[in-house]
């Protein structure tokens, strides 16, 4: 047991990491990418990095933000932009400050990882390596993150605010997984360019860091089915959807001490669903149906299931309506409770 | 401070035998007529005193003011010892310093103390405002020490006269709350309508005696400005005794002889107002500007109760490391003081400094520094 409110900043804190190491992974690679020729084809980098805001379902914000946008704006605005709520900088920011607000339940040494890197993407070093050496700034990022979840795994209690840390963790995983997939399914298919089309699936495999886990199952060719294979359905691979899916619903299973295989509430119905389905299908079952399609399906449900979390365990039925008048975002209370908040001292 | 507020919310025998003028008491902002008759648990209204001392030219410690709302500050005073020990470990070998690192157990006996119903296994929270503010990291720090859940006001909600904290298991009744936001912000159902901090129905619970809240609600009549003038009376007139320790000479403005005097010495006196603490709504008369000096000249003669002034007391100094040398810089005292089943004065205490020259105003919320304190064991 828990306050619902430790619950939900442990779970943010891990999934606002996760969403930032994920969007560092995103720029680098597509960075990467941008400095060979052969990527753009005819195209222009606007065009390249088109597809890439509408997956991570960022273009309508961009386009509202940089009306004439100038190289390198996309990468501003997915990295440095406080504007942008998804950018990695504010998701670093509101990492730290969810993990500000649970300080007495993490470890110290999550909290000062949480905090390097709070300072290191805004420091005059990290914004000069930025300047001249981006991939570095981004592998900054990574490793960080993936630091501050080994350190997660190495020096805290495995009780409910450990399981709603991996729930954050996981979930977010699987979305933006799913959604690096989706960046290739919404390029045009250009005229049989099989030589640029492998190019680009093997930047997705990089973004997931799973060229290595691909080549021990497929082999070297690059495929649409093996890739679709490796990151959706994949059971041993630890960034696939259905991994972080299976294991999303192990642990909401632990958080309820229901039996695996059965449901309690409404999140542990989703996640078991959607673990079937990524169970017993596989390529030929996406391909039938599109793969933009399929994947958008899949992010309905990642979504009922973050929905589900929150609502089964955060927002206590019935408790709502006293609290917040119907209609009132808590969002728009924030100022005023900052201010009252400062108030306080003796 | 306790006896005197047990009786004004009593009794009020105190101002029946003229001891105390009534529009000291009833005209203090921090006074809550709606709390007259409502028992606490043990008659404990002030857990966690702060009270802050200051060493005058002659070498005497005088009383500077009492706080018995939410004295904050002891975070600093563990950490201060941590960071000694780490850095000059060979200092603490033979001097016999005593241990602060107690407090938080200290302080958690004397919050399940007060626990309703002698309940032996308490549920005890800290009900912080938020991360915003300047002392959460205090609240953290001792929530984490004592183990006890750090809540805010969204976190609890009040049901048929009893208190509750959300939880992922549902709702768990709550017994005692060790609370870090004013009273007005406590409850909007009782005090301040707009607070998005409080619990809604939280007072009403207090009364019926379900939960404790430490400190009580109505502490601040005590340690009201103009209160303080009185406290050596309330000393003679609950104890008979005599006070150990002295006071800063104080003029109260709602006295007419004073104002005139605090009127015509402006520039002399410290102005304070009577119910601010952090250190705002105070004039320094010596280094005030004129336009501070006709301000307060104004605020003084318009709303006199809410004004005291003291003669300016250059208290003392401590070396402090400034740019790499030292110099003396003004320093006060606040011991912390616990009262449960016993009462405990914690053997060390928060030194605040002023870090700039000259300045007399060692509040942290205004810049000051602190320092670790040594009690030395006899």
């Amino acid at each position: 047991m828990m306050l619902s409110r430790v619950a939900d900043h442990q779970y943010w804190m891990s999934r606002q990491m996760e969403r930032a190491e994920n969007l560092a992974r995103l720029v680098r690679v597509s960075e990467e990418m941008l400095l060979d020729d052969e990527t753009l084809g005819r195209g222009s980098a606007q065009e390249y990095w088109t597809p890439v805001l509408a997956a991570t379902a960022m273009e309508g914000a961009f386009r509202s933000l940089y009306p004439n946008p100038q190289m390198g704006d996309v990468a501003r605005f997915l990295t440095l932009d406080l504007r942008n709520p998804d950018s990695i900088l504010s998701c670093i920011r509101q990492a730290r400050e969810n993990a500000r607000s649970v300080r007495d339940k993490i470890s110290d040494e999550m909290w000062s990882e949480i905090n390097a890197l709070n300072l290191f993407v805004t420091s005059p070093e990290g914004l000069q390596l930025l300047e001249r050496f981006p991939q570095a700034y981004y592998e900054k990022i990574i490793s960080s993150s993936m630091l501050f979840d080994g350190i997660t795994d190495a020096t805290l209690t495995r009780d409910e605010g450990w399981n709603f840390l991996q729930l954050g963790r996981l979930l977010e995983r699987a979305d933006m997984t799913s959604r690096f997939l989706d960046i290739r399914s919404q390029t045009q298919p250009s005229p049989v360019d099989s030589a640029l089309e492998s190019l680009q699936w093997g930047a997705v495999l990089r973004a997931c860091s799973a060229h290595a886990g691909y080549r021990r199952v497929h082999g070297g060719e690059i495929s649409v089915e093996g890739v679709v294979d490796l990151l959706l359905f994949s059971n041993e691979f630890p960034r696939s959807v259905r991994h972080c899916i299976r294991r999303a619903d192990e642990v909401l299973h632990d958080i309820s001490g229901t039996p695996t295989g059965r449901y309690s509430n409404h999140c542990e119905k989703i996640t078991g669903a959607l673990l079937a389905r990524l169970s017993f299908a596989g390529p030929p079952e996406v391909m039938a149906r599109g793969l933009h399609a399929y994947i958008d399906e899949l992010q309905v449900q990642l979504n009922a299931a973050g929905q589900a979390v929150f609502e089964s365990y955060v927002l206590l039925p019935g408790e709502v309506d006293r609290h917040f008048p119907r209609g009132t975002r808590p969002e728009s209370l924030s100022d005023w409770q900052r201010e009252q908040q400062q108030q306080q001292q003796q | 401070m306790n006896l005197f507020l047990y009786d004004v919310y009593h009794e009020q025998r105190i101002i029946k035998d003229g001891v105390i003028p009534p529009e000291v008491v009833f005209g203090a902002s921090h006074y809550r007529p709606e709390f007259v008759g409502v028992s606490v648990p043990k008659d404990a209204y002030i857990h966690v005193c702060g009270t802050d001392l200051i060493r005058d030219r002659d070498g005497r410690y005088l009383v500077l003011e009492d706080n018995g709302r939410c004295p904050s500050g002891v975070s600093y005073v563990l950490e201060n010892r941590a960071a000694m020990k780490r850095v000059f470990p060979q200092l603490f070998g033979a001097s016999g310093v005593r241990p602060v690192d107690t407090y938080p157990a200290d302080l958690l006996a004397t919050l399940r103390h007060v626990a309703p119903r002698e309940n032996p296994n308490p549920n005890v929270v800290l009900l912080t405002p938020g991360v915003h503010n300047s002392a959460y990291f205090e609240h953290s720090f001792l929530a984490r020490q004592m183990s006890i859940e750090i809540v805010e006001g969204r976190d609890l909600i009040a049901l048929d006269g009893f208190v509750y904290m959300r939880t992922t298991r549902g709702l768990r009744q709550v017994d005692v709350i060790y609370r870090r936001i004013d009273d007005d912000f406590l409850d909007p159902q009782v005090f301040r309508k707009d607070s998005c901090l409080g619990v809604p129905g939280l007072v009403d619970a207090v009364r019926r005696g379900n939960v404790a809240l430490a400190n009580a609600i109505g502490t601040g009549v005590a340690d009201d400005k103009v209160t303080y003038a009185y406290v050596p009376d309330m000393i003679r007139y609950y104890l008979c005794q005599e006070p150990i320790l002295d006071q800063v000479p104080t003029y109260l403005a709602w006295r007419d002889s004073d104002k005139k005097y605090i009127l015509e010495n402006l520039p002399k006196l410290v102005v304070k107002a009577a119910n601010e603490s952090g250190g705002y709504g105070m004039l320094i008369g010596p280094v005030a500007t004129q336009a501070q000096l006709a301000e307060f000249h104004d605020k003084v003669s318009r709303h006199p109760r809410n004004y005291i002034a003291q003669p300016v007391v250059n208290f003392s100094q401590h070396p402090t490391l400034v740019d790499g040398g030292l110099e003396g810089r003004h320093v006060d005292l606040r011991p912390f003081v616990l009262w449960g089943d016993t009462v405990k004065v914690l053997p060390g205490g928060l030194t605040r400094v002023a870090l700039t020259r000259g300045s007399l105003v060692v509040n942290s919320s205004q810049g000051g520094g602190s320092k670790d304190t040594w009690v030395l064991a006899a």
